[in-house]
């Protein structure tokens, strides 16, 4: 079926146009384009709220913030955990509603409700919650494991630990992503491969996985662009230490802003990860060469 | 044989990993109800060995936290009946009505999702401080009452509406704010559920902003009374398990209810993207 495209007629019609693209245009300039230009402004300046400063320095933030290793480390702990969580997620997701849509499987809403609630859940309270969980005296997985861990005061496993609940909270939405993806390959399909003789690896690789192809990369990109902004699990459960080995890039943009409040030099790391944002968006749209 | 081998296996995976996904939320729950004494002991029991309810007792006298649980109620409630009206509306506009400009507008409209809130916050930190917004719920509700995913959700289910169901309406004299509020509103109904959870979510889980807007404690929300509570009583971990599970309980409760509607809304809105 073809779209006509069809003239605007009656006077209510171009009322309530008129209504809704007035009130956008102003909404997204005051609470979008204004704000994104006064960072841009914002992160040539020495910039503190706190003693009025405002004061034109040039690029010496952004060469300040390619100087300071914390940046560093804040920005491989990024990729490491956008990368991994973003695998463990896929994985989960694809595995788990596999094993839902799966014919022999019974209790499909009861499977797909449980697996959602960490979703639905505030992150501020779950990492209140995984904070306890990791005490090494009488935390629930040094208990269950019989072990002796400080997780989040370890400076090789805190990193591991954030990303562990991470993954818990956010498997569920890629389960009932990639759920609602594996119910709309039409039945057919897999019959027509049953009959050529197609095993159950052959068909999952030959027919599902390249059908599943938009729900993939929705998932990709859409954690992707999230965990670049994560700064909540960091701040509750360890304050990007021991040292500085759990820092993620947007933690330091909340640490730098509103905590040191370096206003201008915050604006500096947020562009930058706003550039990352992009480029990342473009190379998982590139490597799984869809158009964007 | 083979078949009855698999279906057993797969059922004892997602046992598994169902047991996983709600063993911290049981855990905490029970947790709430054990003194503090057994909380910190080191053998540890899964059921409490001395039932109190005193965590949630002393929760509310040491610290108002009803007060903050209302007051996310309130604005949550209000944010998310705004972003549902204001979705709804531009979703239809934009999807049904052609015009010049619409796809720059949708552009834009795409944008505020991919923006990281680090660009935006502090900007709008130093314009609302300025305009004298600080300590109102007025600076809660102004900058999320327009949600990008709101927004491109509505689009994509209002767009599968029948054009023929619109114009019959036309013809038989119904204007466009009649036939919002008769036809297409009451026809989207599961994408206004699973923007209308996660809405209410993202209000209730939402730290920084009401941190760095609200003053006066009778005022705050409860994702930062949390953070208040556990920076004063550290140690109180009964009082934390208590307070988490009244942040935590009332969402799962709420998902449960709607989750069918919900599902369908999460999952039309991403395979259609």
């Amino acid at each position: 079926m073809f779209k006509k495209k069809r003239p605007l007629q009656s006077k209510s019609e171009i009322v309530l146009r008129n209504i809704v693209v007035t009130f956008l245009v102003v909404y997204m300039g005051i609470f979008l384009v204004v704000p994104i230009v006064m960072a841009f402004l914002g992160s040539f300046h020495l910039w503190n709220p706190l003693n009025g400063t405002y004061k034109f320095i040039g690029i010496d933030n952004y060469i300040r913030m390619f100087q300071y290793p914390t940046f560093w480390t804040a920005m491989v702990n990024t990729l490491i955990f956008c990368a991994v969580v973003v695998l463990f997620r896929v994985l989960l997701g694809l595995g788990l509603a596999y094993a839902i849509t799966s014919k022999m499987t019974r209790h499909k809403t009861f499977f797909r409700t449980v697996f959602y609630m960490p979703t639905v859940t505030p992150l501020v309270a779950v990492a209140f919650v995984w904070k306890i969980m990791y005490n090494p005296q009488f935390g629930l997985i040094d208990q269950v494991l019989g072990l002796d861990v400080n997780w989040l005061y370890s400076s090789s496993l805190a990193l591991p630990a954030v990303m562990l609940m991470t993954i818990w909270k956010d498997f569920g939405y890629a389960v009932i992503l990639f759920m609602s993806g594996l119910l709309s390959v039409p039945s057919d399909y897999y019959e027509a491969a049953h009959i050529d003789g197609a095993n159950a690896w052959q068909t999952f690789r030959n027919i599902t996985l390249p059908l599943l192809k938009p729900t993939m990369i929705f998932v990709v990109i859409t954690s992707i662009i999230s965990y670049l902004q994560a700064y909540v699990p960091v701040m509750v459960m360890t304050k990007g230490g021991p040292g500085t080995t759990t820092y993620l890039s947007s933690y330091l943009v909340y640490d730098q802003a509103f905590v040191k409040y370096n206003f201008g030099y915050a604006s500096a790391i947020a562009f930058f990860i706003l550039i990352l944002t992009a480029v990342l968006t473009v190379v998982s749209f590139k490597v799984t060469g869809e158009k964007a | 044989m083979k078949k009855r081998v698999m279906s057993g296996t797969l059922f004892v995976v997602l046992i598994l990993a169902g047991i996983l996904t709600v063993v911290p939320f049981v855990w905490m729950v029970l947790s709430s109800f054990k003194t503090n004494a057994e909380i910190s002991s080191l053998n540890q029991t899964l059921l409490p060995q001395e039932f109190t309810l005193n965590n949630y007792t002393s929760l509310q006298s040491n610290f108002n936290f009803l007060r903050y649980f209302a007051n996310s109620v309130f604005i949550a409630v209000v944010v998310t009946v705004l972003v549902i009206y204001i979705s709804c509306l531009c979703g239809f506009v934009l999807s049904k009505y052609e015009f010049k400009g619409k796809n720059l507008i949708f552009g834009f409209v795409m944008m505020t999702m991919m923006i990281p809130w680090s660009v935006t916050i502090i900007s709008r930190y130093t314009m609302f401080m300025k305009a004298g917004l600080q300590d109102t719920y007025l600076s809660l509700i102004l900058p999320v009452m327009v949600s990008g995913f709101g927004i491109f959700m509505m689009k994509q289910d209002i767009s599968g509406l029948p054009d023929e169901l619109l114009e019959a309406a036309r013809i038989d004299g119904a204007n466009e704010f009649s036939i919002f509020h008769r036809i297409v509103l009451p026809m989207s109904k599961n994408s206004i559920s699973a923007i209308a959870i996660f809405q209410f979510l993202w209000i209730w889980e939402d730290y920084l902003w009401p941190y760095l807007m609200i003053d006066s404690e009778e005022k705050q929300l409860l994702a930062v009374g949390l953070t208040t509570f556990n920076g004063r009583y550290s140690t109180d971990y009964g009082g934390l398990f208590a307070a988490t599970t009244i942040s935590i309980i009332p969402v799962l409760i709420i998902y449960v209810i709607f989750q069918k509607r919900f599902v369908a809304g999460v999952a039309a809105g991403a395979v259609k993207g």
